[in-house]
């Protein structure tokens, strides 16, 4: 009997975990390690952030449903893996430590045949001075990243429209909170459906809005921007973007790095050097993501953390990581199985993975602060990596260890995204968008690098009733209820 | 090399605005037929895109005659909203009113690939944000507010900046005329009921009198024709069939008079 060891629940690690349970059958075992209780669907956390949800639309406590899926469950996060064993033993494992009401801090080795690391990121606040530490959030900012701190964000979002109907003019600052995040599709979510509360809470004319962000031009979205195929001519993201901000009068700040954060006030610097301060009453900024911090040892107990994970603490996989500069990159430097280089029985699936380098421009201001978006690998193509991961570890365990890898590369991949802005039956638009490769191949498709025919974009009220359709579906999905598996990514 | 300047109805192209990745003679070259095209057409700018590049290339011609260029530049700060009348070489013999920002800060490469940055504000800051725009795969034509691109509409469509007017006039000339005619016309009516109390000789004097103005009002009918065509070709972007109401009301006088005229010759 084989064990395959999970570590990390969310939108990758489930997909897998439930995947791999499902092909598996009761013959091996599967095995779920995550710290949190509840299963969240991260997309909808910006409706609970202004009061369309509440924490209980969007989470369900994952115990019944991983027994019902004849999956172990350990409520821990994991701390080091030792690819190779220990001392004593060459069954590779991976240390816990329990994070279960009762259990706090117990330590325990989970043996494993197969390990997928699909930890996510570790909301790195600290990054940045004032926006947190390393316990978190700090106090001068809200976040919407976890179904906590949207509950959180929407009490201070109340708050101000509690004081706007008191006649206070009321500043809200919505964006990154680094130079280098990720994620800013969430941040353009949050500040658009602020935008539409504001406006059904009567008090739009009393706010004023206004986003921050690393992109170098607005659209970006950390896939550098793309081209919208619509009723017979193509345009850039950065011209529907820029069009959608104007309409709903929120002004912007580009090519941001955040470098401090004050009560009321933050303080960056743009991409050509200049300095700059910005006061509000409300700020969302989306915190840096890193690595969960594992470390990996050797049989002797020496570190090897460098050898399997990349500097930032996310695992090393596939990937061409000596790609070298802008011009040098490739498609073919994305992963495609997002197995271990050293160990192969090592995989990394979602945020987990290290991704070879950025998909938009890099680019730095002349006092040499990198300020631009890190790739997103989170929502469809996250999914979808990590059922391809399952299916390449059941394929080993059930057809023998020289079974073909399943391939799943982004730049192969395309994705849809449905950005909310602004949630209602009746009022509600959402832009929809898809795009093919999420990575642009320069050498397939000579120009923006993408398919334009599988690449476009639409905005209004179907949007809504889409994104608010999938909520529904994905939960059912991560719920495992009646014809999950026939449920897309 | 001057190349062919890519101008409307040519759609913009979909592959465009891709990112100099590789600095190399193929870019050189391409900046190099800008700069020909820009001096052998007198323009200010160009952006790759309209010399049919897909490149993020822009190339300004300096007052003192040497040219910047701007390779994959991005605006990051702006100040301030103008509104000007643009011209641009994409829409020839066309313009329109467009609102852009007082002063911008940009961020470009060289051809080695170093990056630098801009602050431009009054004409130079327009016309970087106009053919940063095309960078983009767009025009101003996505600037222009919902009046300015109904407006611009109708200019392309007929090819012609000179013969819109922006309003519609609810009022036009040649309807004084037609009401001049329409006073004729119960004159007519009032001699014809007249005639019906005087004597023979009077209604014959008087049917000459009717002559005369059924002659008048068939001659101001021709002229209305004639000035409603004119005064319809000056308000293009009316929307209504003028032609064919200038002929309509037209056909209805001249029925009306010759009416008026048939009862007057068999009654008077």
């Amino acid at each position: 009997m084989a064990r395959v060891v999970v570590l990390g629940g969310g939108v990758s690690g489930h997909t897998a975990a439930t995947f791999a349970a499902e092909w598996l059958g009761s013959a091996h075992e599967v095995v779920v390690v995550t710290p949190n209780s509840k299963w969240n669907w991260i997309p909808s956390n910006i409706w609970v952030g202004v009061g369309g949800m509440s924490k209980e639309d969007v989470t369900f406590d994952l115990a019944p449903v991983y027994a019902k899926a004849g999956i172990t469950y350990k409520q821990a996060k994991a701390v080091s893996i030792n690819p190779e064993g220990s001392e004593t033993s060459d069954k590779p494992f991976v240390t816990i430590s329990y994070t279960l009401a009762g259990r706090e801090g117990e330590s325990e080795n989970v043996e494993y045949d197969y390990l997928i690391n699909a930890t996510g990121p570790k909301l790195n606040f600290g990054a940045t001075p004032g926006l947190g530490d390393a316990n978190g959030l700090g106090e001068f900012t809200v976040s919407v990243c976890t179904a906590d701190h949207a509950v959180h964000a929407n009490e201070e979002f109340q708050k101000c429209i509690e004081k706007m109907k008191k006649g206070e003019r009321q500043k809200f600052l919505i964006g990154t909170g680094h130079g280098l995040c990720t994620c800013q599709g969430a941040a353009f979510e949050y500040i658009f459906n602020i935008e539409h509360e504001l406006n059904k809470a009567g008090v739009r004319d009393m706010a004023d809005l206004k986003w921050i962000s690393n992109e170098s031009f607005l659209g970006d979205f950390g896939v550098g921007g793309l081209h919208m195929k619509s009723m017979g001519f193509a345009v850039s993201s950065k011209i529907f973007a820029e069009s959608l901000f104007t309409e709903r009068n929120v002004d912007w700040i580009i090519g941001a790095h955040v470098n401090k954060v004050e009560k009321g006030k933050v303080h960056y610097e743009l991409l050509d050097g200049s300095m700059g301060e910005e006061e509000f009453d409300f700020s969302m900024l989306i915190p840096p993501f890193a690595g969960v911090g594992l470390k990996a040892y050797a049989k002797d107990g020496s570190d090897i953390t460098s050898t399997v994970f990349a500097p930032n603490g996310f695992m090393k996989v596939d990937a061409n990581y000596a790609a070298g500069s802008y011009d040098n990159w490739k498609a073919s430097d994305w992963p495609k199985t997002y197995q271990n280089p050293t160990y192969d029985n090592l995989f990394a699936c979602g945020i987990a993975f290290a991704p070879p380098h950025p998909i938009s421009k890099p680019m730095s201001s002349p006092n040499g602060t990198p300020i631009g978006p890190t790739p997103p690998r989170t929502g469809m193509p996250s999914g979808i990596i990590g059922k391809a991961v399952a299916h390449s570890i059941c394929d080993r365990i059930l057809k023998g260890k020289d079974a073909p890898l399943h391939e799943a590369s982004m730049a192969h991949m395309g994705a849809a995204c449905v950005a909310s802005a602004g949630k209602g039956i009746f009022d509600g638009t959402a832009a929809a968008m898809t795009i093919y490769p999420v990575v642009p191949d320069f050498e397939k498709y000579p120009g923006t690098g993408r398919d334009v025919d599988y690449t476009f974009g639409e905005i209004g009220l179907a949007g809504h009733w889409i994104k608010h359709i999938l909520h529904h579906l994905f939960l059912w999905k991560a719920k495992l209820k009646p014809g999950w598996t026939m449920i897309p990514e | 090399m001057i190349r062919e300047i890519v101008t409307y109805p040519t759609p913009p192209s979909v592959e465009y605005a891709t990112d100099v990745r590789v600095f190399d003679e193929e870019i050189f070259s391409l900046i190099e037929d800008i700069k020909e095209t820009i001096k052998a057409n007198s323009l200010e700018a160009l952006a790759a895109f309209q010399v049919g590049s897909y490149y993020n290339i822009v190339v300004v011609k300096k007052d003192d005659g040497s040219f910047l260029e701007l390779i994959n530049p991005r605006i990051i700060s702006q100040s301030g909203k103008v509104t000007t009348i643009e011209k641009t070489a994409y829409f020839p013999e066309l313009s329109a009113k467009v609102t852009r920002y007082e002063a911008i800060g940009l961020v470009y490469q060289d051809r080695d690939g170093a990056q630098h940055s801009l602050r431009a504000d009054g004409d130079l800051s327009i016309l970087l944000q106009r053919k940063i725009d095309y960078t983009f795969g767009s025009s101003f034509f996505n600037k222009l507010d919902k009046e300015e691109k109904k407006l611009f509409q109708k200019k392309l469509e007929y090819g012609s900046d000179i013969a819109i007017s922006q309003s519609c006039p609810t009022v036009f000339k040649r309807d004084y005329i037609v009401k001049v005619i329409n006073a004729l016309l119960v004159v007519m009516a009032a001699l014809l009921i007249g005639s019906l109390f005087t004597e023979k000789s009077t209604s014959g004097q008087l049917f000459n009198y009717q002559s005369y103005l059924f002659l008048a009002s068939v001659g101001l009918n021709i002229i209305y024709i004639f000035y409603a065509q004119y005064e319809g070709k000056r308000f293009t972007s009316c929307t209504s069939c003028q032609i064919g109401n200038i002929i309509g009301t037209a056909a209805i006088l001249l029925i009306k008079l010759s009416v008026v005229m048939l009862l007057s010759y068999f009654i008077m």
